[in-house]
């Protein structure tokens, strides 16, 4: 299968491969993976506590060219944005922006998953560190 | 099949009427064309002898004198044959099979499908394979017993199949079926694991 132009920019020079430090409160981890092909994916956000907004993303991408395409760029989409338009972020946009085929949309799912996996655990920390009890919003 | 023959009209015709022999549109299940309950262990030695004799029965050289709705039925039932005993006789294929005839959505699966704790295994695994090809020989160890944990998770996991396959073959319970769905994905991560470890590079 052909992969586009944009997939294959991704796939051979991957932006913001790495990882950050799991352990840190402003950081939120990401894991998931695919039922279907068995590929796993790892995408981190490290968050500015003061104003919300996403400073760093890494990912680290264990799979197709398309799994890789799409975490490296929803890592390059998450940095400047807050957390909140981080989460509306869509494997759609994903599709659209790597014209991906059918057969490669749950590639794009999978990073979407991973950005709200990401997220949820960021809150998570910060839910817990909080000394009055704020609900949890998880996604 | 239908309620009736075809030909004579008369009801309840099996695969072949029995008042005037004609042979019926083949049945589109699986199990039900082999005449066998549905199961998700079914006797093999029992499904391979059906085979051979519906083979013989069904094929296409003995219709070639019969009428052409005959001719059509044996070509149907000669391709449904095959399907079927490809899928029933694998027991992946045949258990993905019975998902989907009793319901379950088998091709919508989400990432939530997958078990967190084996994602982390994966994931390290992937990192030791990276390192050794880079030449890092302090992964290899590593790599290794991680190989010989990850059969050993897959044998577990079969016998726990089996166990449930005998489980639902006795009561049908949606429940088992649910665990059958959980246990398969997770065989589907570790086979791939293994099939990783399997390929580690050379010392170089
Ligand atoms: S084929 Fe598995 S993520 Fe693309
Ligand atoms: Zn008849």
């Amino acid at each position: 299968m052909a992969y586009s132009d944009k997939v294959l920019d991704h796939y051979n020079n991957p932006r913001n491969v790495g990882s950050l430090d799991k352990s840190s409160a402003s950081v939120g981890t990401g894991m998931v993976g695919a039922p279907e092909c068995g590929d796993v994916m790892k995408l981190q956000i490290r968050v500015n506590e003061e104003n919300g907004i996403i400073e760093d993303a890494k990912f680290k991408t264990f799979g197709c060219g398309s799994a890789i395409a799409s975490s490296s760029l929803a890592t390059e989409w998450l940095k400047g944005k807050t957390v909140d338009e981080a989460l509306q972020i869509k494997n759609t946009d994903i599709v659209n922006e790597l014209s991906l085929p059918p057969v490669k949309i749950h590639c794009s799912v999978l990073a979407e998953d991973a950005i709200k996996a990401a997220i949820s655990d960021y809150r998570n920390k910060q839910g817990s560190k909080a000394p009055v009890a704020v609900e949890q919003t998880v996604a | 099949m239908s309620p009736t023959c075809w030909n004579c009209g008369k009801p309840a015709p099996s695969r072949f009427c029995a008042e005037c022999r004609a042979l019926q549109p083949p049945a589109s299940d699986y199990f039900a064309f082999f005449e066998i309950p549905r199961a998700l262990a079914p006797d093999l030695k029992d499904l391979e002898k059906r085979f051979y004799a519906l083979s013989r029965q069904l094929h296409p050289d003995l219709f070639s004198r019969k009428s052409a709705r005959e001719q059509e039925y044996s070509l149907e039932s000669t391709a449904i044959l095959n399907d079927a005993y490809r899928v029933l006789k694998d027991p992946v294929a045949r258990t993905l099979y019975v998902l989907k005839q009793e319901g379950f959505d088998v091709g919508e699966q989400s990432t939530k499908d997958v078990p967190p704790e084996l994602l982390e295994e994966v994931f390290e695994l992937n990192m030791a394979l990276e390192e050794l090809r880079m030449g890092d020989e302090d992964a290899r160890p590593q790599l290794e017993a991680a190989r010989a944990r990850f059969r050993k998770m897959r044998d577990e996991l079969d016998a726990d199949l089996q166990r449930q396959f005998a489980g639902w073959d006795a009561s049908q319970r949606a429940e088992t079926l649910a665990a059958v769905r959980a246990l398969l994905n997770r065989r589907k991560y570790i086979t791939n694991l293994i099939d990783k470890a399997s390929h580690v590079p050379d010392r170089v």
